[in-house]
């Protein structure tokens, strides 16, 4: 520290004597330079931190997935055996697909429920509603997972009361099964719908009651204001909220894992297997796997900063 | 006349449905809820006996023990590190903000099941390349004296950059909503300097969204399976997963236990937030943890 400071004490001896000289752009720029760089160091540790625990694992899987298992050569083996195996490609197809259904529904049934809990009049309802919304978006993973064994599971309570008042067993009458497509798709909803109703809140509240007002003067009916007025302005929000619950359910591992205990082909539980050193799947196709995923959620996540900047027009922040 | 005629009963209509829609989402999200309790308490033996079993297990102790541990540690390591960095960037670095918002959006497009197989790698093999772009710093990690590979150490290292979005958002958020230069200023300009200025006069004012940000950072580390499961380290939750499988009337007490440490861990940010001087944040920053 004491190096630094004879430095700069330095550096502004002679800019004094540059300024004598007529030279100013020189001195603005050399103590911008030094105090930039005591900026940087600032973020030294928070940097540091970030490369060792978060880059690097990015980086290794990137490479791990470009270099041959045995020999370490380049290679792009690790693609081709994701592409080849019908198991892989289904994964991914079961993946996005239970992410975009469990998206959609989360996008258009929660902005519903929204505009429910938005519309309430009573503030102390509002309130609950938004705590309750809290918890249950925190509820997830394992506990979740036995909640619906409890409840949808062969011999869960809503599966037997069914039963016992209707005499249709779901499972073998209907076919249904929790541990299926449908069945993960009923659980994942159950931590989708109240995040939605979490994010939307504040856009719904960014809604100004005077827009309304004004286009009911101007002879709007209702129909005409929410297709008009109310979803150009919340509409890059309901996207990016929607891009939010894809990558929300695309990662989702623990709740698939402890429902079935990796019977369920997707990818996360691909890459499980992987980084647990299972037999089914080498470290390569993991990693080949791990980056066909991040690929998939880059496409998200950077179609989900676009629209919340475009977003951010609307609301002035 | 003609106007009002035509929309108030559209008007009816869209409310009607909207309060429809909510009802039937709460009926949704209590149904599992009430179903879980009831299934638990319907156990043969009795909900007592299964409340005492799982009382008297020592694993059951130890674990939400080490989950303790594991949490506190990833929730203090990430405010130490992440709040004066957040402060540091607002005051002297605004340049550095799209990096800020870069590093802390990873983790969405990141999932813990990717970051726990490209952690493996990282500290689990040696790795030249890895050795250069870290200054030397992966192979002191991997080795001996400073070994993290499969330690709770390097469980809470990983803990914190899940967390990263749920930290630096609300402390972000609330220091844009003070006077950040401002009050700086004022202390600089008394004598204070920069820590003193952080701690005493920045920390009180941005308390609501360093409290946010704590408890998020805490519910999920508590939660959090993925990555304790991939390194084989026996928390909380890998407990849950392992005691439920056999007993499913275990695992529904299980999670309704589980459900009221979420419901405490929740209602302790609301009250705090509430409670907390400043009051910058708002509905807004009561977010989700990432426990999926």
């Amino acid at each position: 520290m004491d190096i630094s400071g004879t430095v700069d004490t330095e550096v502004t001896n002679t800019a004094i004597e540059d300024e004598e000289a007529g030279a100013k752009p020189r001195r603005l720029f050399r103590i911008n330079w030094g105090y930039m760089l005591s900026s940087w160091l600032g973020l030294v540790p928070f940097l540091l931190f970030c490369l060792l625990f978060e880059l690097l694992p990015a980086v290794v899987v990137i490479q791990g997935s470009l270099t041959d298992n045995n020999t370490g050569d380049f290679t792009l083996d690790n693609y081709q055996h994701l592409l080849s195996q019908s198991n892989n490609l289904n994964a991914f197809q079961i993946s996005v697909s239970i992410s975009l259904v469990t998206a959609l529904i989360g996008t258009v049934v929660g902005f519903m429920a929204a505009y429910g809990v938005y519309s309430l009049r009573s503030g102390w309802l509002r309130n609950f509603l938004v705590g309750f919304s809290s918890i249950t978006a925190n509820f997830a993973g394992v506990p979740l997972a036995f909640a619906f064994i409890a409840t949808l599971g062969a011999t869960g309570f809503i599966t037997v009361a069914i039963q016992n008042w209707f005499h249709v067993n779901i499972y073998e009458d209907l076919h249904f099964s929790l541990y299926g497509f449908w069945g993960l798709v009923i659980v994942y909803v159950y931590f989708q719908l109240p995040l939605m109703v979490l994010i939307m809140l504040p856009a719904l509240n960014a809604l100004r009651p005077e827009w309304r007002e004004a286009a009911t003067n101007l002879g709007a009916s209702g129909f005409i204001y929410w297709r008009r007025i109310a979803l150009p302005i919340l509409l890059p929000s309901l996207i990016a909220a929607a891009m939010l619950l894809f990558a929300n359910a695309f990662g989702a591992y623990a709740t698939a894992y402890a429902l079935a205990q990796g019977n369920i082909n997707i990818v996360p539980i691909l890459i499980g297997y992987a980084t647990a050193g299972n037999v089914q799947v080498d470290t390569g196709l993991g990693n080949a796997l791990a980056v066909g995923m991040i690929v998939v959620l880059l496409a998200a996540v950077s179609l989900y900063v676009t629209l919340v900047r475009r977003a951010s027009v609307w609301t002035g922040k | 006349m003609a106007v009002t005629t035509e929309t108030r009963p559209a008007r009816r209509l869209s409310f009607g449905l909207n309060r429809l829609v909510l009802l039937l989402v709460i009926i949704y999200l209590l149904l599992p809820l009430g179903a879980t309790l009831a299934f638990g308490l319907s156990s043969p033996a009795g909900i007592l006996y299964t409340f005492q079993q799982i009382f008297s297990d020592p694993d059951f102790w130890q674990t939400i023990q080490l989950s303790l541990v594991l949490s506190l540690a990833s929730t203090l390591l990430g405010v130490i590190l992440v709040a004066p960095t957040a402060y540091w960037v607002h005051l002297r670095l605004p340049k550095a903000r799209p990096l800020m918002d870069f590093l802390t959006l990873i983790p969405f497009a990141m999932p813990a099941v990717i970051l726990s197989l490209g952690l493996v790698e990282v500290y689990g093999t040696p790795n030249n390349l890895l050795n250069v772009l870290s200054f030397g710093l992966v192979p002191v990690l991997s080795n001996d004296p400073f070994n993290i590979v499969d330690t709770p150490q390097l469980l809470v290292c990983a803990y914190v950059i899940i967390s990263l979005p749920f930290v630096y958002r609300p402390i972000e958020n609330s220091l844009r909503a003070i006077n950040t230069s401002t009050l700086t200023e004022a202390a600089y300009s008394l004598g204070s300097g920069w820590w003193r200025t952080f701690l005493t006069v920045i920390v009180p004012n941005i308390w609501p969204g360093v409290i946010s940000a704590a408890l998020l950072t805490f519910s999920t580390a508590m939660g959090e399976f993925t990555i304790a499961s991939l390194f084989g380290l026996y928390t909380f939750p890998i407990y849950l997963d392992v005691t439920g499988q056999n007993d499913a009337h275990k695992a529904a007490s299980l999670s309704v236990l589980s459900f009221i440490l979420t419901l405490l861990c929740v209602l302790a940010i609301i009250f705090l937030v509430r409670r907390g001087p400043g009051r910058a944040g708002k509905e807004g920053d009561i977010e989700i943890a990432a426990s999926k």
